[in-house]
C-alpha cells in the first residue's frame, strides 16, 4: 500500500511544487519506490522532471476514468521516481471532476491500481479549494502544507485543519512546515520555535529562502542533484526524514536499520 | 514498476570507455560516473528464483529480489546474520518474504554465484535533455575460491524508462542493427554461475531420459539408472549438509526409483550382482527413512498447528522440540551410515556395474537385447492390471492394508511411466499420469495421516514428562482426532478416484498402448 501525501495551500507560490519534487526525489534515493502526480495546470513539476506534457484526452478523460492511467506514467531521470505529469487541460479539473459521479472519490480511484507499484505517491496540488481538494483530502494519507512564516499563514493553517476535522470523514493527517524562511527575521525564528513546540501538527524543519530552489528551474532538477549539500539540499533532506518518521515510523526505522538499495 | 529492457554482449576486450565513444557517435547521451558493485547471488538448489525469472541479490547485508535481466526490484529485506544458507523462516517478516515464500517452500537459499562489476552508466537523452533510455556498460567477473577470479564477457545493459517504449525500441534496432550487437541468451549471473562450474538454473531432480523405441532394454536401463544415480550424488552434499529437507527427499526419491527398476526391468541384469544391489540399495532406503518420517512431520508441523483451535495451538510447542531432538538424533545416525564405507563402496560398484552392464553376457540375462518398448510395455500392463484387481476388490471393509498395497502398486506405475514416458504418445501418458496421480494423492494422504497418528502417539509418553507436557498431550488428541478426520475423508474420495483410473476407456486405452 501506497502512502498518499498531498503538497497543498489554497495559496501559490509558498513552496508546494518544490517541497513535492524534492521529497519525492529524496524518498526515490532512498530506496523507496515513488510516484509524483502534478496536478497543478502550471505543470511546474512536469517542467522540473524535463517531462513533455502530453496526456492524450488531458487531464479531463484522466479523472473521468477513461483512460489507463498506468500507461501515461512517465519514468524519470532518478531511478524509483515516476511522473504523471500536468497537462494544460487540468486547468478544467473541478468541472471534469464535477462531471464525474462521486467526485470527491475520483483521485482515490485513480490511485488505487497504483498502490501495489508505489511506497509514495507526492501529489503537487493546485492552489484552489473547490471540489479537486475534497477529492485530495479524500486520497491523501497526509497534507503537507507549506507555510510562510506570517500569523495570518497559521490562522488558514487553523482553518484547515478545522474544516477537514469537520468536514471529511477518516481526513489526512495535516502536517505544516514552514517554507521560503528567512534566519535573520526575528519574527520567522520566533514563530518557528514557538510553533513547532507548541502545535503537534507543526514539523521543526524550516525550508530557508535560498537561491538553490529558484536554481530548481533552471537546472530542470530536484535540489538533491545539483546543490543536495547547501542550506535548502539540507534542510529537505532533514524534512524528508522529519515527514517520513511521523508518516510511518515503522518502516523509517526498517529503513534506517536496512540496506542501502540496489536498484542498479 | 514494471521496466523493460534487455542484456547485450559487447565484443570481448572492448573496454567500457570504448564503448562509450561508440555509443556517443550515434546517439545524445550522457556518461555517468563509474561505479564498483560486488553482488551475490542466492538461489535454491533447484534454482526456482531462476524459474521465476527472478534474481535474489545481495548487496552489502541486504536482499533485493529483482528482476533477473534488469534487476528492477520486486521486493527487498534485511538479510539476517551472516549465515550461508536462508530458509523462508529466517527471514524477517515483509514483502521480500511474502514474494519467497510461494517460491521457495521448504528449500533454502545458498549463494549461488559472486559478481564484480564496474559498471557505467550512461544516459540517453531526448531534445528536452530528459533520460529515455538508460544503458549501462558492465565489466564483471566471476569471484572464484580463494582471490582468484574469471573475467566474464562484458555486456551492455539496455533498461527501459517507463512511458518511453518507443525510444527503447528505437535504441535497441540501431544497437543490434548499426553496431551489430547480439542479445545475451542469459543474464549475467548465469555466466558468473557457469564460470565457477555451476549449472545455470540449478539441479533439477526430475527425471528427463530419451530413448528408442528399439533400443536394448538393458542399454535403457543403464541411460534411467546413470540418471537416477546422478541425482542421488548431487543430493548427498546437501543432504549430508543439512541445507533443506528437499535433498534427502530427492535423494530418497532416486534410491526408491532405482529400487523399482531393479524390480521391474529384473531380466535385464545379472541375478547375482543384482540381488546384492537390491539389498544395499533397501539399506539404504532404511537408513535414510527415519530422519524423512520426523521431516515431514516438521514440515507439516505449522499446518497441523494452525488447525487447532488458537486457544491450544500454543500447547503443542513441547512436541515441535521434541520432534527436533528426535530429528536430530536420527540424522546423526543417518550421516554416519551416509559416510559409512559401505555407502562409498556401493555408490562406486554400482556405478562400475552400470558401465559395463550391456557389454556383460546375456546367458542370465533374458530380456536384455529385447527392444526396451516391448519389456516396458508389458510391464506397464501388468502393474496397471494388478492394481486395477487390487483396487477393484477394496470396499469399506477392507483393512487399511489393502490400501496402503494399492499406494505401493501405485508408485511402482508411476515410476515406470516417468522412466517410459519418451517411448509413448504424451497425449496418452499424461492423462493416465493425472489419474494415477489424482488416485495417489488420496492414498498417500490416508497412509500419511496414518502413520503421523501413529508417531503422535508413540510420542506421548516422552511428551508427558516435559515441562507443560500435560497440556500438550491435550493437544496432541486433538491433533490425532483431525488426523483421524482427514484420514477418513481420504478414505471416503478413494472410490470416486479409483473408477476414473480404472474406467474400461483407461483399460482400452492401456492395452492398445501398452501392450
Amino acid at each position: 500500500m501506497s502512502t498518499v501525501v498531498a503538497s497543498y495551500n489554497i495559496k501559490g507560490g509558498v513552496g508546494k511544487t518544490s517541497a513535492a519534487v524534492n521529497l519525492a526525489a529524496l524518498a526515490a534515493a532512498g530506496g523507496e519506490r515513488v510516484l509524483l502526480w502534478d496536478l497543478d495546470p502550471q505543470g511546474a513539476a512536469t517542467f522540473l522532471l524535463r517531462v513533455k506534457p502530453k496526456i492524450k484526452g488531458g487531464g479531463r478523460r484522466l479523472v473521468r476514468g477513461k483512460s489507463d492511467t498506468a500507461a501515461l506514467i512517465k519514468g524519470s531521470d532518478y531511478e524509483g521516481l515516476d511522473l504523471l505529469p500536468s497537462d494544460f487541460s487540468y486547468r478544467n479539473m473541478d468541472l471534469a471532476l464535477d462531471a464525474t459521479k462521486r467526485p470527491t472519490r475520483r483521485i482515490a480511484q485513480v490511485l488505487a491500481p497504483l498502490a501495489v507499484e508505489y511506497d509514495y505517491v507526492f501529489l503537487d496540488c493546485p492552489p484552489a479549494i473547490l471540489l479537486a481538494s475534497e477529492s485530495v483530502f479524500d486520497a491523501a494519507d497526509v497534507l503537507l502544507v507549506p507555510l510562510i512564516a506570517s500569523p495570518l499563514s497559521l490562522r488558514t493553517f487553523d482553518q484547515l485543519q478545522r474544516f477537514v476535522a469537520e468536514e471529511v470523514r477518516d481526513g489526512p493527517r495535516i502536517l505544516a512546515c514552514f517554507s521560503m524562511t528567512d534566519g535573520r527575521k526575528r519574527l520567522h525564528r520566533e514563530l518557528i520555535a514557538e510553533l513547532s513546540a507548541t502545535h503537534e501538527g507543526v514539523l521543526r524543519t524550516a525550508i530557508p529562502v535560498a537561491s538553490d530552489v529558484e536554481q530548481m528551474a533552471v537546472h530542470r532538477s530536484p535540489i538533491t542533484d545539483f546543490a543536495a549539500h547547501g542550506r535548502a539540499g539540507r534542510a529537505y533532506a532533514r524534512l524528508w526524514s522529519e515527514l517520513r518518521d511521523r508518516v510511518d515510523p515503522v518502516a523509517a526505522a526498517a529503513t534506517r536499520r536496512g540496506a542501502t538499495a540496489t536498484r542498479a | 514498476m514494471t521496466v523493460r529492457g534487455t542484456q547485450l554482449l559487447l565484443p570481448d576486450g572492448l573496454s567500457a570507455a570504448a564503448t562509450a565513444d561508440a555509443l556517443a557517435g550515434q546517439l545524445p547521451i550522457v556518461t555517468q560516473r563509474a561505479h564498483v558493485i560486488e553482488r551475490t547471488f542466492w538461489d535454491s538448489f533447484d534454482g526456482r528464483v531462476h524459474e521465476a525469472g527472478l534474481a535474489l541479490i545481495d548487496n552489502a547485508g541486504g536482499l533485493t529480489l529483482a528482476d533477473a535481466t534488469t534487476y528492477a526490484e520486486a521486493a527487498r529485506g534485511k538479510r539476517p546474520g551472516r549465515s550461508q544458507r536462508l530458509l523462508v523462516d529466517d527471514l524477517p517478516p515483509g514483502a521480500l518474504r511474502e514474494r519467497l515464500a510461494p517460491l521457495l517452500e521448504m528449500r533454502a537459499v545458498t549463494p549461488i554465484a559472486r559478481v564484480r562489476s564496474r559498471l557505467l552508466p550512461v544516459s540517453v537523452l531526448d531534445d528536452e535533455g530528459k533520460t529515455v533510455v538508460r544503458l549501462r556498460v558492465e565489466e564483471a567477473s566471476a569471484r572464484l575460491d580463494g582471490d582468484t577470479s574469471a573475467p566474464l564477457r562484458p555486456r551492455l545493459h539496455l533498461v527501459g524508462v517507463r512511458g518511453y517504449d518507443d525510444e527503447l525500441e528505437r535504441v535497441h534496432t540501431l544497437l543490434a542493427g548499426t553496431l551489430g550487437l547480439s542479445e545475451a541468451a542469459r543474464p549475467v549471473q548465469d555466466d558468473a554461475v557457469a564460470a565457477t562450474g555451476g549449472m545455470p538454473g540449478g539441479v533439477s531432480s526430475k527425471l528427463r531420459v530419451m530413448l528408442r523405441d528399439g533400443q536394448r532394454a538393458d542399454s535403457a536401463a543403464v541411460v534411467v539408472l546413470r540418471e537416477l544415480l546422478a541425482t542421488l550424488e548431487a543430493n548427498l552434499p546437501g543432504t549430508l549438509a543439512d541445507v533443506d529437507s528437499e535433498f534427502l527427499h530427492d535423494l530418497r526419491v532416486s534410491v526408491r526409483r532405482t529400487r523399482a527398476l531393479q524390480r521391474e526391468l529384473a531380466g535385464v541384469f545379472p541375478a547375482q550382482p543384482l540381488r546384492r544391489f537390491r539389498e544395499d540399495f533397501r539399506e539404504l532406503q532404511r537408513i535414510t527413512g527415519r530422519t524423512r518420517d520426523l521431516d515431514v512431520q516438521l514440515l507439516e508441523f505449522d499446518e497441523l498447528e494452525r488447525d487447532l483451535p488458537p486457544t491450544i495451538a500454543p500447547d503443542v510447542a513441547p512436541l515441535r522440540v521434541l520432534l527436533e531432538d528426535h530429528r536430530s538424533a536420527q540424522r546423526r545416525k543417518m550421516v554416519r551410515a551416509l559416510r559409512s564405507e559401505s555407502v562409498r563402496e556401493l555408490r562406486r560398484d554400482w556405478s562400475a556395474f552400470l558401465d559395463g552392464l550391456t557389454e556383460a553376457g546375456s546367458a542370465d540375462r533374458p530380456d536384455a537385447a529385447r527392444p526396451i518398448g516391448d519389456v516396458a510395455g508389458r510391464r506397464i500392463v501388468k502393474v496397471y492390471k494388478r492394481m486395477v484387481r487390487m483396487g477393484g476388490a477394496i470396499d469399506d471393509a477392507s483393512p487399511h492394508e489393502a490400501l496402503h498395497d494399492l499406494r505401493k502398486q501405485g508408485k511402482e506405475l508411476r515410476y515406470l511411466l516417468e522412466f517410459f514416458s519418451s517411448l509413448y504418445p504424451a497425449e496418452v501418458v499424461k492423462p493416465m499420469v493425472g489419474s494415477l496421480k489424482a488416485l495417489q494423492d488420496v492414498l498417500g494422504r490416508f497412509q500419511d495421516r496414518e502413520v503421523q497418528a501413529i508417531e503422535l502417539r508413540s510420542l506421548g509418553d516422552e511428551v508427558a514428562a516435559l515441562d507443560g507436557g500435560a497440556a500438550a498431550l491435550m493437544a496432541m488428541g486433538v491433533l490425532v482426532q483431525r488426523l483421524g478426520d482427514d484420514q477418513r475423508q481420504a478414505r471416503e474420495q478413494f472410490a470416486e478416484r479409483f473408477e476414473r483410473f480404472a474406467a474400461s476407456e483407461q483399460r482400452a486405452l492401456v492395452k492398445r498402448t501398452f501392450a
